[in-house]
């Protein structure tokens, strides 16, 4: 196979992945279309092109909250019933056991925990529903989604994982705008979601699962005080207590009966309050109670299940007269239609991305034409929204009715055809049905007839949009994910197909190394077979949610005893026959098994001392760490350590450089440049430490340290080919040395010798430059795993310097699950919530998402982009090897060997895992962990793809400038000659 | 010449090498060994593997090694010049050596380093000595060049090797296996270090002892087939 052939190949499999990668990922976390802002008084009439909108904006910002407040109200025309609202949050509330399920009453002993509340439904005081929650059903998505009527999507979460604030348009900010005055207690989720909105909060932890008791005592502690006081408008609740009960016994728990009473006090002192204050002139109160999400049976939510998103949504207060018991406890909603609701109850603007119908329940009170009114609202904003997710459609163009007015007959269109039509469709016959209403009611002429009309069109209209949107949100294309998982697929397979082909078709080149080898498969020996094994364990412990969330010890583990293999077999040659003791063992032995025996003792001690300075994962955190010891031991240690290691990382580095030949010029330029980039790294540490904060001044400093590290790096990539000296067989004391001649595909052609020199050095400079990079910006206390990393590539490239040239693959794939288990080592995990943001705002003066974005993708992947780094140095060590063994150079062999397998390897190996864990997560896209364990696992995967292709890109682009450079001057000495 | 006499005294020994019910016989005491450490521990001390770990691998690597080391130095491999006693002297003499090993092993594949887990890491390691080292010790001495073919290579080719290295390799590589579940969040009480771990390491000896009477058995018939 021709290196221009497998070039082609790897390349079109990776543009493959890509394409496939993209497709699923668009498919998967679907990014709506949201619209930004907030809704303000333009909510209130509606202008089909939306060209007022920066004017609105602009009055609206300057307008104080009262008179804001009084011009939503003059522009709605309806007086809101209510002043003031009570929001108590009952977490992990089932609906069932408050209203029962299927029209059957809830169970008897819930029904006898909660007199009171079922008091008040039975003589339909409140009314109850249940209130359908999307998945996932977690508490924080669920706040979101009952105060701002949207439904996230995963990556909404994802890529704000830097603040919790809530910056969509929601009902908090809109009763702030409008200068209410809001209380919180309960968990601190509210705080963190809206911080600074509370005049008074108290907030909880969740945090203590198997506290249930003082976790809710914290919340009613405050409760009389705050029901006595009248300086505020909203006062939320968040009760934990229930939730926590559903954690230890599930819903069974014998706990679970006191708790509902306790909830059921609670609602009868708020109602009691509630019904006193009536007669003063606070204005109403309304009191609901609502629960984010259910649970299970054994008291777990996270999931898509019908018992984790029946949620409750019980307004008390609506109708405070006894009238006859409605059966509107059976009635079932979506818990994005509280939203609006309580919008159009307090008469703000409804949420801008809102997908929520009103309850119509909750407006009978008003007068057909105010109830006609919320309607149009709801419509109004529901049409905007779905004109920001279809461009373009407009309404206006549909055939207007001209004689609408002469019959509710001719005003109906049957409704038909494409989403898009049919939503326009409904919209106008509401609308139509609507203006007609108003003009007979100017007439005094309308029957009850037309207003039942008019509100099923509305409704119809309503029901049509909220459903289309909130699938827009939730649905997957199939067909998009069949087809990247497909493309992924098949990229990989190609991918692995030509690793299988390079490793059989390469070996009949160096048959002298087989000598002991019978069939085909015999020459794997336990080491090749359990390293390709490793990749089968990995895909396995995918499916599993722990083992997702522990990949570290995968990782450890599995390379600790790829470690013990390789140490075994270092032992298997020594002497056979010649040694026949352990103490003769220690004299004489050569000198190589002795390299390759240390180098390993060093690999498995540094691995050891890199598991354990991060325990982790998510469930196993709080076990002892050297990281947390050296925390506790104090500032200044972690500071010497830190200082220590930069000067430890220097000098190794300078020693592996002048491994290489001191006296050479070249080598004590490029010496000399990372030297001074060294100390300079080390005096920003000495000078900044991190617990201050960072000036203009430092800064400066780390950009003047990034410029110097660049350029040095770009400047040994770039110049170093044209200033390496020559081999010329003339010149060179070395036998054999014109037959290191290397041609590929017979264009260009250089020694190999000088290749390997400046493979060496370049790919020094890469690591050293990017050790030092990881000092400046990992925390002080991963500065020594930096180095140890650091120790971990010079000893295995000493290890490989003797392995010979067989089994290129397999130390290749050694080296990946090096960088891979790095990556745990410096404190990573499979969760968002290691990610180290601080450090990405080191030498950056302004705030860009951009530039911190790139650092934080520095600091993150730092292992394993050191060690592809490391294949460069590892292809020159592997030509000495070559030049060492071989007599002759078969060229495109030696170029499929070493050029191909350190390229084709990480890349092969990591679109396994992809593809693999692509379909891991499709399967499990219904798994109660998929929000919180595979999806952020995901985009670790995606981003570690992104990782492999950057080094490998410049691993590949680095030797083929080199060889072209290379062959270029070998060309122009020889005609000079 | 130093192969050839060698290889004399190889056939020699393959001459007077353990026969397959014999082996099976070794290998019932060594497993029944075993089954009564532990039935001892539960019910003479009521103690077991979960709920006391240290004491519990005390009393059965004491009990195992004892039985091991007594047995298989009847099989060393050079009665002539090696006396029973001295044999057996060596056999316990690795035990602690093996012992260094087997937990210089553990603690590289990540076995917890502290204080309260160096109890029962100093006996697990000895009772792995006693799976992997002691018997090895008790036939082969301090011979490298058996040491390397048993361990480093995984080349048995007589009855007697066959019954120490597949046993060793099954205790080693059912103590890998037995390490897997230790990450999980399953909460429950034997996922502490050693105890999975023991247990997959008894059932790999187990396997592994098996496996052994297997090879054994085909060895002989194989022996048979070719005298015929």
């Amino acid at each position: 196979m021709k290196l221009s052939i497998i070039i082609t190949v790897i390349i079109s499999a990776v543009i493959l992945q890509i394409i496939g990668l993209s497709l699923f990922v668009f498919g998967f976390f679907p990014v709506k279309p949201a619209l930004s802002g907030v809704s303000g008084p333009e909510s209130f009439y509606y202008d089909d092109d939306g060209g007022s909108d920066s004017v609105a904006n602009h009055t609206r910002a300057s307008m104080p909250p009262h008179l804001l407040k009084s011009l939503y109200q003059e522009l709605s025309g309806i007086h809101p019933s209510f002043e003031r609202l009570i929001l108590m949050v009952i977490d992990g509330l089932p609906a069932e056991f408050v209203l029962g399920k299927d029209g059957q009453p809830p169970r008897e002993d819930f029904r006898e925990a909660m007199p009171y509340t079922q008091a008040l439904l039975s003589n339909g005081m409140a009314s109850g529903y249940h209130a359908k929650a999307a998945p996932p059903t977690v508490t924080m998505p669920r706040l979101k989604a009952m105060v701002s009527g949207a439904i996230g999507g995963f990556l909404d979460v994802a890529f704000n994982f830097n603040t919790q604030a809530m910056l969509d348009d929601n009902l908090l900010g809109q009763f702030f705008r409008i200068g209410w005055k809001m209380v919180m207690l309960g968990d601190e989720t509210w705080l963190k979601l809206f911080p600074g909105l509370f005049t008074r909060h108290d907030g909880v932890s969740s945090f203590y699962v198997k506290d249930t008791v003082q976790v809710d005592q914290n919340v009613s502690r405050h409760l009389e005080n705050e029901l006595n006081r009248d300086d505020w408008n909203l006062l939320i609740l968040h009760y934990l207590g229930l939730d926590h009960v559903g954690h230890i016994g599930g819903r069974n728990s014998i706990l679970m009966a006191p708790k509902l009473k306790e909830m059921d006090e609670v609602v009868k002192m708020i109602h009691l309050s509630t019904i006193q204050t009536r007669d003063n002139d606070q204005g109403k109160t309304l009191l609901v109670v609502v629960s984010d999400h259910g649970m299970t049976e054994n008291g777990n939510h996270g999931g898509s299940s019908y018992e984790e998103t029946d949620s409750l949504a019980l307004f008390v207060g609506l109708k405070n007269d006894l009238s006859d018991y409605a059966a509107s406890s059976c009635n079932s909603i979506y818990q994005v239609d509280i939203a609006p609701t309580l919008a159009l109850l307090f008469g703000v603007p409804i949420p801008k991305n809102n997908v929520g119908v009103l309850i119509s329940e909750a407006f009978d009170l008003l007068t057909d034409d105010k109830q006609l009114r919320v309607l149009e609202l709801n419509s109004w904003q529901l049409l905007r929204l779905i004109q920001a997710q279809l461009p373009g459609l407009s309404c206006r163009n549909l055939p207007s009715h001209d004689g609408f007015t002469d019959g509710l007959a001719s005003t109906i269109v049957e409704c038909s055809g494409s989403m898009e039509k049919m939503l326009c469709c409904l919209y106008m016959n509401a609308i139509n049905l609507h203006s007609s209403w108003k003009s007979k009611s100017l007439s005094r002429s309308t029957s009850r007839d037309d207003y039942s009309c008019t509100v099923a069109a509305y409704h119809q209209f309503l029901k049509t949009a909220s459903e289309w949107l909130s699938r827009r949100v939730t649905d997957k294309p199939v067909g998009l994910l069949a087809f990247g998982v497909v493309a992924m697929a098949i990229s990989s397979l190609t991918l692995l197909g030509l690793m299988i082909c390079m490793s059989t078709e390469d070996q009949p080149g160096e048959n002298q190394c087989r000598c002991n080898s019978i069939t085909g498969w015999h020459k794997w020996s336990v080491n090749e077979i359990f390293l390709l094994g490793v990749m089968l364990i990995l895909v396995m412990s995918m499916a599993s949610s722990s083992m997702v969330e522990e990949e570290q010890y995968i990782w450890h583990f599995v390379l600790s005893t790829s470690y013990v293999l390789f140490l075994r077999k270092a032992v298997q040659p020594l002497a056979p026959g010649s040694a026949k003791s352990f103490f003769k063992l220690m004299k004489g032995q050569t000198e190589r098994l002795d390299f390759r025996i240390s180098s390993i003792i060093l690999l498995l001690i540094s691995g050891r001392i890199l598991r354990s300075w991060h325990q982790g994962g998510v469930n196993w955190t709080y076990l002892p760490d050297i990281s947390k010891w050296l925390e506790q031991a104090g500032v200044n240690h972690v500071r010497s350590i830190q200082l220590a290691s930069g000067l430890l990382v220097i000098s190794l580095s300078i020693f592996a450089l002048f491994l290489f030949g001191f006296r050479r010029k070249i080598t004590q330029l490029v010496g000399f440049c990372f030297l001074i980039s060294g100390f300079l790294v080390l005096w920003y540490l000495y000078h900044n430490n991190a617990f201050v904060s960072a000036s203009c001044d430092a800064a400066i400093q780390a950009q003047i340290i990034y410029a110097i590290l660049g350029i040095a790096t770009v400047g040994t990539f770039v110049a170093l080919p044209w200033f390496i000296p020559l081999w010329f067989p003339g010149t060179c004391s070395k036998p054999n040395v014109k037959s290191t001649l290397v041609t590929f595909d017979g264009q260009c052609i250089f020694s190999l010798v000088e290749f390997r020199d400046s493979s060496y050095l370049i790919g020094l400079a890469y690591i050293i430059c990017w050790c030092l990079l990881q000092l400046l910006l990992q925390q002080p206390v991963n500065s020594m795993p930096i180095l140890l990393l650091l120790v971990q590539i010079l000893s295995s490239m000493l290890y490989f310097s003797c392995s010979g040239l067989q089994h290129i693959e397999v130390e290749v794939a050694l080296l990946y699950y090096m960088g891979m288990a790095g990556h745990f080592a410096l404190g990573n995990s499979n969760t968002l919530a290691t990610i180290d943001v601080a450090g990405a705002f080191i030498g950056l003066s302004s705030h860009s998402m951009f530039l911190s974005g790139i650092l934080m993708f520095i600091i993150t992947y730092a292992s394993p982009m050191l060690f592809l780094l490391s294949m460069l140095m590892y292809i020159s060590v592997k030509c000495t090897s070559y030049l060492a063994n071989h007599q002759n150079v078969d060229s495109g062999h030696l170029a499929k060997m070493i050029l191909g397998f350190p390229c084709l390897v990480p890349v092969g190996l990591n679109s396994i895992l992809l593809t693999s864990y692509t379909i891991v997560l499709l399967l499990m896209r219904n798994h109660l962990f998929v929000w919180s364990v595979f999806s952020p696992k995901y985009l670790y995967v995606c981003a570690t793809t992104v990782c492999i292709y950057v080094g490998v890109f410049v691993v590949a682009a680095t030797e083929i400038y080199t060889c072209w450079v290379l062959a270029l001057r070998r060309k122009k000495q020889i005609s000079i000659r | 010449m130093a192969d050839q006499s060698k290889k004399e005294k190889e056939k020699e020994n393959l001459s007077k090498a353990v026969s397959a019910p014999q082996a099976f016989l070794i290998h019932l005491i060594s497993g029944l060994g075993l089954a009564i450490s532990l039935w001892v521990a539960h019910n003479f001390y009521s103690i077991n593997l979960v709920s006391h770990p240290s004491i519990t691998l005390r009393l059965i690597w004491i009990l195992e090694s004892a039985i091991v080391i007594l047995i298989y130095s009847r099989f060393r491999i050079d009665p002539q010049q090696c006396s029973y006693l001295k044999a057996v002297v060596r056999g316990i003499l690795a035990l602690p050596v093996g012992a260094l090993v087997n937990a210089l092993g553990a603690i590289a594949l990540g076995a917890p380093v502290g204080i309260q887990y160096l109890p029962k890491t100093i006996n697990w390691s000895l009772l792995m000595s006693s799976f992997t080292f002691a018997p090895a010790a008790s036939v082969f001495g301090s011979s490298w060049t058996y040491w390397q073919r048993i361990f480093a290579q995984t080349k048995p080719n007589e009855p007697l090797e066959y019954m120490i290295c597949i046993p060793a390799h099954g205790a080693v590589i059912g103590g890998w296996f037995g390490a897997w579940p230790m990450p999980l969040d399953w909460e429950r009480p034997w996922q502490e270090w050693p105890i999975c771990v023991t247990y997959g390491a008894m059932t790999g000896y187990l396997v592994g002892m098996l496996a052994s009477s297997g090879f054994v058995l085909a060895n002989g018939r194989r022996q048979r087939l070719k005298e015929d």
